[in-house]
């Protein structure tokens, strides 16, 4: 092991961590916002507008996301829409997750029985309440697995922005492994990496389900 | 038809001795000691839980005795003949050979749902008895005719009814031409109009000089095909009796007299 | 902005020659992970606890490493330790095992749903293990997983165009390619985007097609 070689490309590393870290976040929130507006216009909406709506979700869905990152880095400038790497890799991960979130979250408002919110309506509770107070609860439980399981999809996805020069873990990695003439350490500690935050993920998950979760094992045990 | 087991005559083809069975802590079976002759029909009886399944599954080795034997014309089954304890169970392969002369009708039916009730009676011929694909088909079919299906051979089992499906599982056994048949409650899943059919063909079989155990809740069959009835209660053996001895008079024993007794008050309501 | 149709129909003789490595490199794919999944699922449940260890690390490797790392490290690391394989043959190694982890989970959960009573009627008549593995679970399992496999190989549609990072001429490649000499990137992007979109769409509904001509009822 060249131990001198990390210290030297450390803080690069690093760097390209947060990165990584940023373009996963900020793209999960967003595209899980995106996606969630999707299943609500979808839930509350008119044919033609779901219509739209399942075919946006088809489309996105049917093409990889290497092409929809190169449609919007190297094609938008084409179209008068300029994005830096970082800025094109965050909004083109928007794009890829929302349809599989509101995939997620349409299952999650599927899965509330009928009747509920038929009495919650009969009691005159709004529909906005109903969401926020009925809904989204319940939903939690039922979700919360499938979203930790494509929010850690989504991190391995982070690599592949490297190829528009996206400064994030993998390019650094690149970049360190050129400049050496070292393989193996570098993409070995990069598995590592990604393993770790995968790992995280899953436990934090679990977590959350479990707080989910909470009402249900009250219930069970007050019975 | 009934066979007095206390002739000499008679000659054993299992012989259980002293077997127990435990599921961790709790004891299923406790000390049972039993023969069964060939040619006969050996039902058991006995209240949920007592152990009749597991006793039948011991038989064939699918659970595991700790304690005891269970013997098929002389041979130890699933266990290696004379090692110390603990016993060491039957390489895999010897297990086997044991198992294809015992054959076993279950509950559930339990066929593979993709393939035809012909290809779920040839499987094992095919590949265990290791017979070609013509051959084994046309031992099949011979099966099916036994079982009176001979013109649903190239039916899948989500095409047949319970009592068809429960007639291919008994022709699927009978095909390995095995020396004893197991059947674990072979009615309980059908409705009652089909329950009918399924134990014809058991009469029938039994007519033919099939050594039969049958774990059974139906107790006109037991009354009227078997020679010999078995009384579980606890996972102990109570009794084991020509069916005349259980069936006709007052039983002696209180425990099989109360399971009489709340049978027949279920039957009448 | 002047959009060129006329760009896109030149160049699509080149894209769909492209397409035709992208099916390559998916087909092969999926077969290589169905055939690696069948052994690492009957690993991850057998009775052996090194076995079932063992295929546990494999799953949680391959599924918690990007692809497009894995990719790059059989590129480039495989030569180190001396085995120099061809980009195309590491690019469907890659592939097909990441895939194979998840195939082996698909596997698994199908094989959870087929009752156990089945298992036992096999055992009671003698046949043994590999016969019950091979004519009554596999194919059972492949049935009832039938939908995620299809799934699956719609997935690897999608990120065989990571092989182009190692020069492989699948569709994504040949659009780069045609990009470089074009500068056309709007156009043939979108268009390479509508023939992923075809060939996922089209698996998708012969999908459906088998999953309705394979149910036994
Ligand atoms: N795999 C197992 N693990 C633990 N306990 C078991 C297992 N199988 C059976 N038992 C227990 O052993 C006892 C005997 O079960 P068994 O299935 O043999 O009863 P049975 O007489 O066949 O009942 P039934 O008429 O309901 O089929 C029961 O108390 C049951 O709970
Ligand atoms: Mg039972």
């Amino acid at each position: 092991m060249k131990y001198d070689l990390f210290l030297r490309y450390g803080p690069a590393l690093l760097r390209g961590f947060g990165v990584s870290l940023l373009c996963w976040i900020v793209g999960s929130l967003g595209g899980a916002l995106l996606g969630f507006v999707i299943a609500c216009l979808y839930r509350w909406s008119a044919w033609p507008v779901r219509w739209i709506l399942q075919a946006y979700i088809e489309v996105i869905r049917g093409t990889p996301f290497m092409i929809q990152l190169f449609v919007l880095y190297y094609g938008g400038p084409y179209a008068g829409l300029v994005l830096s790497p970082i800025q094109s890799g965050i909004v083109s991960f928007v794009v890829y997750g929302s349809p599989y979130f509101a995939e997620i979250f349409r299952s999650g408002f599927e899965a509330i029985p009928k009747g509920q919110l038929e009495a919650a309506r009969a009691i005159g509770i709004g529909e906005f309440a109903i969401l926020r107070r009925i809904m989204l609860p319940q939903m939690m439980v039922l979700i919360t697995a499938p979203l930790t399981n494509f929010v850690i999809i989504l991190s391995k996805e982070t690599a592949i922005l490297s190829v528009v020069t996206v400064p994030e873990l993998l390019y650094e990695t690149q970049t360190m492994a050129a400049e050496t003439f070292t393989f193996v350490e570098p993409f070995l500690a990069l598995s590592l990496f990604y393993w770790l935050l995968v790992v995280v993920t899953a436990e934090l998950g679990r977590r959350v389900e479990t707080y989910a979760m909470r009402h249900l094992r009250r219930s069970a045990s007050a019975t | 038809m009934t066979a007095d087991p206390s002739q000499s005559a008679v000659e054993p083809i299992m012989t259980v001795r002293g077997l127990s069975k435990w599921f961790d802590d709790f004891q299923a079976l406790d000390d049972i000691s039993l023969d069964v002759n060939r040619s006969e029909v050996l039902c058991l009886i006995g209240p949920s839980g007592s152990g009749k399944s597991t006793l039948l599954r011991c038989l064939n080795f699918l659970e595991r005795y700790q304690a005891g034997e269970v013997r098929k014309e002389g041979r130890l089954i699933g266990w290696q003949e004379g090692s110390a304890s603990p016993r060491k169970p039957l390489r895999p392969a010897a297990l086997r050979e044991q198992r294809r002369h015992i054959g076993m009708v279950f509950q559930q039916f339990n066929l593979w749902p993709h393939f035809t009730a012909r290809q779920n009676v040839a499987e094992a011929l095919i590949q265990v008895q290791r017979l070609g694909r013509d051959e084994a088909y046309s031992r099949a079919e011979a099966a099916l005719d036994k079982v009176n299906l001979g013109d649903k051979a190239n039916n899948y089992p989500s095409g047949l009814s319970g009592g068809q499906q429960q007639r291919v599982a008994i022709a699927r056994a009978i095909a390995m031409e095995p020396d004893i048949m197991l059947f674990d409650e072979p009615t309980s899943a059908l409705d009652p109009e089909l329950v009918g059919e399924v134990l014809a063909v058991m009469k029938q079989m039994a007519a033919e000089g099939m050594t039969m155990v049958v774990v059974t809740h139906e107790m006109g069959f037991a009354a009227h095909v078997a020679d010999r009835v078995g009384f579980l209660e606890s996972g102990r053996l109570v009794t084991c009796r020509p069916p005349a001895d259980i069936f006709g008079s007052e039983p002696s024993d209180p425990r099989l007299r109360s399971f009489l007794q709340t049978y027949r008050e279920r039957n009448v309501v | 902005m002047d959009f060129s149709f006329d760009v896109i129909l030149r160049n699509m003789p080149y894209l769909l020659a492209g397409a035709r490595w992208t099916l390559v490199l998916s087909l092969t794919g999926i077969s290589l992970s169905v055939v690696l999944g069948v052994f690492i699922c009957a690993a991850r449940i057998s009775a052996k606890g090194l076995l079932r260890r063992a295929a546990a690390v494999y799953i949680s490797a391959f599924r918690g490493i990007p692809l497009l790392v894995q990719l790059l490290l059989f590129y480039y690391l495989l030569p180190e330790i001396g085995l120099d394989l061809p980009a195309l043959a590491a690019a469907i190694l890659a592939i097909g095992m990441c895939s194979a982890a998840y195939v082996a989970e698909i596997l698994r959960g199908a094989l959870q749903s087929i009752p156990a009573g089945q298992t036992e009627a096999a055992e009671a008549l003698g046949i043994p293990p590999v016969a019950l593995w091979r004519r009554i679970l596999v194919p059972q399992a492949l049935r009832l997983g039938l939908p995620s496999l299809v799934n699956e190989l719609i997935l690897l549609v999608k990120v065989s165009s990571l092989a182009s990072v190692v020069g492989i001429g699948e569709l994504t490649r040949v659009a780069q390619n045609i990009t470089g000499q074009t500068y056309r990137p709007l156009e043939i992007y979108l268009a390479a985007a509508a023939v992923y979109f075809v060939i996922n769409f089209t698996l998708s509904q012969l999908g459906r097609m088998a999953e309705r001509r394979l149910r036994l009822d």
